[in-house]
């Protein structure tokens, strides 16, 4: 196998995907904590609407910084998401494939799904599913949706998350993320290593708690306003800043125990507002993707 | 006679399902092939991560005839005056498809009918009742896919369903059976192949690298085990949960052998084992002396790591959790146990029962109840404070152990330490208890303290919901205190209760629920019952249990396990009969009567005087205070003929109100010496068991 490289390990995926029918789309330009919380998923999934898609999305966990001292954790890191919606009676052998064609001979790997079922109570969301282990390592999560938003999902969609610096730093067989090569000669850390040490200062020491809890109560007002006037798309966005701005607050320590319950709620609330409007507003436009021709 | 197959291609159903869901298999395909002429022994189930598969064998081509009987109308209008059938007899007999000469006398006033059923081809009844048993699993937790309309484990891909050699057509959810399946996901051509029978089928597969027999599996698997560790000079780690779950991992059993860093084995082995066994699922390997080595052993679906990538990536990652784990472990240990009860006032234990702190608190309070002991002071004082370490909040089943681990690195009497290690034991019924009194005392104290509070927010289990495992935490307390080795406490589950409710005096949750004890009682009452009816060592029936507990049981336990031991031993002698209608005869004649000494002077025949001197001559108080149960039962049964001449001789019910009462009040006091041991009424004899 040639050299593997961060970045050849996401155009292979790109092309992948894309040459089995999904749009590559673009990471949201917010910040989520997860693939999951794009639109392109998050609310794709609802509704009869078909929908293939697949992207990259940088994923802020600010609980997970180490400051760039740890060689396998990140505050920030990728993901390659594919949403496959119906679900494939084919679609572990279609992950399968993606492996080979990164390369992977897998008659000389162990592959495994073991049971991992996933749930977001800030969405309302959950899934049943496989993390899938390759030769014991974490390197994907697979969840069958069954809810979003509070809603029962049909047609139900597959969804596979890739951990990107997980998968090349094993194929690259390099023991700390920070050595992988972005592309040759340019490695990991040269190019992220500054932000993991910055960020993990900035969510654990210094940002402002009483900023961030006013900001949080202007975006969920904003998110609310938005709803009011029937403008879904705005609303979540701000729902997804609120979500942001509670994690922040949960790694600077300043969520109690009791308060965490109360505003993982209301950010729940939001969501589930969000998905009832997009549904709704998909349904008044007469569901259009219903009618394209399915790519692929 | 005709063998049936199936195979359900499904996707990777969870590991801990499978054994549940074969049994379930097993029994319902059990009951259809006795149906079928076979029986349980032509059944043979088995599966793999993504298959069900079964083999009925000698089932008969088709069903027995039988007759059968269906009940008519009235006689009264089947029949009219001169009792010819009338139009509503015809009507019912040609829905029937029978005749006049079906119907039988059925001695009622219905008109009954005797027909015979021929018994429908095997294969019609295959098809009938195999989907309906396979879409009938209720698995514990269930998906839906595609479009949606079912639900299921997992996806289903394909059904296999051959009688005798022949494609017997059905549909799982609309998935249409065929003659075809798939080998192994990765390790064999992806095109589908025919195959013909059982055996067909099961050779086939082996060669398209899939062992469809889950304990051939795990022989492979044992045994490849066994050669791993003995290249190192190791043993693999006696371990049978990880076995069970490793022989659905994998369709093609295999083993790697893989290391982790040897500096990690600094680490307390308890975290080294949780790390491995728990999070990884892998196998620890010992040495001759039964230390951890720093060589594990983890499952593939592939026989082989020809390139060593499999022992790569599961050193890869177990030492990435290593590192995580001595990075907890040295931050941990700068703070001192006793310098964290702070921290437990932000940890919530229940909305309205307050923090971990106001938890401490009490735990201490009621542990002081149990057992006044310096040691169990000092564990319950510091028993919640590992659950504010970096340890607890990644590997959270290793809370009491690590409290424990830290309190021994601490320096902490022995005592100490073992009691905060074991205080969350027994978390099951085979499991070991606390060590040691403090252990025991803490652990009651922790149990009662939640069952205290959450019956009195009304928190109680209902059905099959037990979301706050109340149900096992009282399992806890009962096996504790029917413990009675020298870690034996001696309290009763009534004086239990009353330190756990005390400990919320005054807390502001409390909302005062007055029937916290009674449900409490009750609660706990059914899982006396329900332990003792289970113990393997005693093997008590239900009745001897019943009757003992109908003498008490919530002042000492022991005492209880005593007293059915004392009913069992006697059931079976021949006297126990006499003690059994002395009891049943003196409980009928005195239901209702309030208790009062009898007066002698009121005794007008020799008979009574006899009863009570025989009673006063039996010295049972003595016995029953000594606790010899088994002498006052045989004893008691020794005033048979006393009881026999008195019934004989002496009228209970008479006129006069006064000796009628101080009769009543004799065969009472005769009565209640037995029934402090046990209401032996309750125990269930046949009479053809005894011979006198």
């Amino acid at each position: 196998m040639s050299r593997v490289t961060f970045q050849s390990l996401i155009l292979k995926l790109q092309n992948f995907w894309a040459e089995r029918g999904c749009i590559i789309e673009t990471p949201l330009d917010l910040e989520v904590g997860a693939g999951t919380m794009h639109p392109a998923t998050f609310l794709r999934v609802l509704g009869p609407e078909p929908w293939k898609v697949g992207y990259v999305q940088p994923s802020r966990r600010p609980a997970d910084g180490r400051y760039g001292d740890n060689p396998f954790r990140l505050g920030k890191h990728y993901q390659f998401q594919v949403i496959l919606k119906p679900s494939p009676l084919e679609v572990q052998d279609l992950y399968l494939d993606s492996l080979r064609a990164l390369g992977l001979d897998l008659t000389r790997h162990d592959i495994r799904f073991e049971e991992d079922n996933w749930e977001s109570p800030t969405l309302g969301a959950w899934g049943v599913g496989w993390q899938i282990l390759l030769d014991g390592m974490e390197i994907t999560q697979f969840t069958y949706f069954q809810q979003a938003g509070g809603i029962d999902l049909a047609p139900m969609s597959a969804e596979i998350t890739y951990g990107l610096e997980r998968l090349t730093m094993f194929l690259a067989r390099q023991s700390s993320v920070f050595d992988i090569d972005w592309t040759p000669g340019v490695p990991y850390g040269a190019v992220r290593k500054q932000d993991e040490y910055e960020f993990s200062k900035y969510y654990f020491e210094q940002a402002d708690v009483d900023m961030h809890w006013k900001l949080f109560e202007m975006y969920e007002g904003e998110s609310r306003r938005c709803l009011d006037a029937k403008l879904v798309l705005p609303a979540y966005d701000w729902t997804l800043k609120c979500s942001h701005v509670f994690n922040t607050l949960d790694a600077r320590g300043a969520v109690s125990v009791t308060e965490r319950v109360g505003v993982i709620k209301r950010v729940r609330e939001l969501a589930v507002r969000c998905a009832e409007q997009y549904l709704e507003a998909r349904r008044e436009l007469g569901f259009p993707l219903l009618q394209a021709t399915s790519p692929g | 006679m005709a063998d049936y197959f199936f195979e359900l291609l499904t996707e990777e159903i969870p590991a801990w399902m499978h054994d549940a869901a074969m049994a379930t298999l097993r029994e319902r395909l059990g009951k259809l092939a006795s149906e079928l002429g076979s029986d349980a022994n032509g059944v043979t189930v088995s599966t793999t991560p993504r298959r069900i598969v079964f083999l009925l064998k000698n089932l008969r081509l088709r069903e027995e005839d039988r007759e059968q009987e269906v009940k008519g109308p009235p006689k009264k209008a089947a029949f009219d005056a001169s009792n010819q059938p009338t139009q509503a007899l015809h009507g019912f007999l040609k829905k029937q498809n029978a005749t006049l000469d079906d119907v039988i006398d059925s001695g009622d006033a219905y008109v009954m009918i005797r027909k015979k059923v021929t018994g429908r081809e095997t294969s019609a009844v295959l098809q009938e009742r195999i989907p309906e048993l396979i879409e009938g699993i209720r698995w514990p937790k269930m998906m839906r896919w595609g479009n949606g309309e079912h639900s299921y484990i997992r996806p289903i891909h394909s059904v296999v369903s051959i009688l005798e050699g022949e494609h017997l057509p059905i549909a799982i959810f609309g998935t249409q059976s065929g003659v075809q399946t798939v080998g192994h996901r990765t390790l064999s051509q992806r095109k589908p192949f025919n195959v013909a029978s059982y055996n067909d089928y099961v050779t086939k597969l082996e060669l398209s690298r899939v062992i469809v027999d889950p304990l051939r599996r795990r022989e492979v698997m044992v045994h490849r085990a066994r050669a791993l560790a003995n290249e190192i000079e190791g043993i693999p780690s006696a371990d049978g949960s990880i076995w069970a779950q490793w022989q659905y991992l994998t369709e093609y059993p295999g083993l790697v052998r893989a290391e982790f860093r040897r500096d990690y084995l600094a680490l307390p082995e308890e975290v080294l084992v949780t790390v491995m066994r728990v999070h990884q699922k892998q196998l620890p390997i010992r040495d001759r002396h039964d230390r951890l080595t720093n060589y594990f052993l983890a499952v593939l679906d592939n026989d082989g790591d020809p390139d060593g990538n499999a022992a790569y990536g599961n050193s890869f990652v177990t030492n990435a959790r290593f590192a995580d784990a001595q990075f907890f472990y040295e931050t941990d240990r700068r703070r001192k146990l006793e310098e964290r009860l702070e921290q437990l006032s932000h940890l919530q234990f229940q909305e309205k029962l307050g923090n971990y702190l106001d938890k401490t608190k009490r735990i201490e309070q009621i542990a002081k109840g149990i057992a006044d002991d310096p040691d169990a002071a000092l564990a319950a004082h510091l028993c919640k404070t590992d659950l504010v370490t970096e340890m607890v909040k990644e590997f959270t089943d290793l809370q009491g152990q690590v409290g424990g681990i830290y309190a021994r690195e601490e320096g902490l009497p022995e005592n100490v330490w073992q009691a905060i290690y074991d205080h969350y034991q027994p978390v099951s019924l085979g499991d070991a208890l606390p060590r040691n009194i403090a252990g025991a005392a803490v652990s009651l104290a922790d149990r009662i303290d939640t069952l205290a509070g959450f019956f009195s927010v009304g928190a109680k289990p209902t059905g099959s919901k037990d979301p706050f495992g109340l149900r096992r935490a009282a399992q806890g307390v009962v096996q504790i205190l029917l413990n009675r080795d020298k870690r034996e406490i001696r309290i009763g589950i009534d004086k239990l209760i009353d330190l756990g409710i005390e400990a919320y005096a005054g807390n502001t949750g409390n909302t005062g629920n007055a029937n916290v004890k009674d449900d409490l009682l009750a609660f706990f009452a059914e899982r006396v019952r329900t332990i003792l009816e289970a113990s393997q060592v005693w093997k008590f029936a239900y009745d001897e249990i019943a009757a003992a507990m109908e003498a008490g049981w919530a002042s000492s336990l022991t005492d209880l396990v005593d007293r059915i031991n004392a009913v069992k031993a006697v059931r079976d002698e021949a006297s126990f009969l006499s003690v059994l209608d002395s009891a049943k005869r003196i409980a009928n004649i005195t239901e209702g009567h309030a208790e009062t000494e009898p007066d002698a002077a009121l005794f007008e025949h020799d008979a009574e005087k006899s009863l009570l001197a025989a009673l006063g001559s039996l010295k049972l108080n003595d016995a029953i205070a000594a606790r010899d149960y088994r002498g006052a039962l045989a004893s008691f049964a020794s005033l048979a003929p006393a009881l026999e001449t008195f019934f004989k001789d002496v009228m209970v019910n008479v006129e006069d109100e006064a000796v009628r009462r101080n009769r009543m009040s004799l065969l009472r006091k005769v009565g209640g010496a037995v029934r402090q041991i046990a209401d032996v009424t309750k125990i269930v004899v046949d009479r053809r068991d005894y011979r006198a």
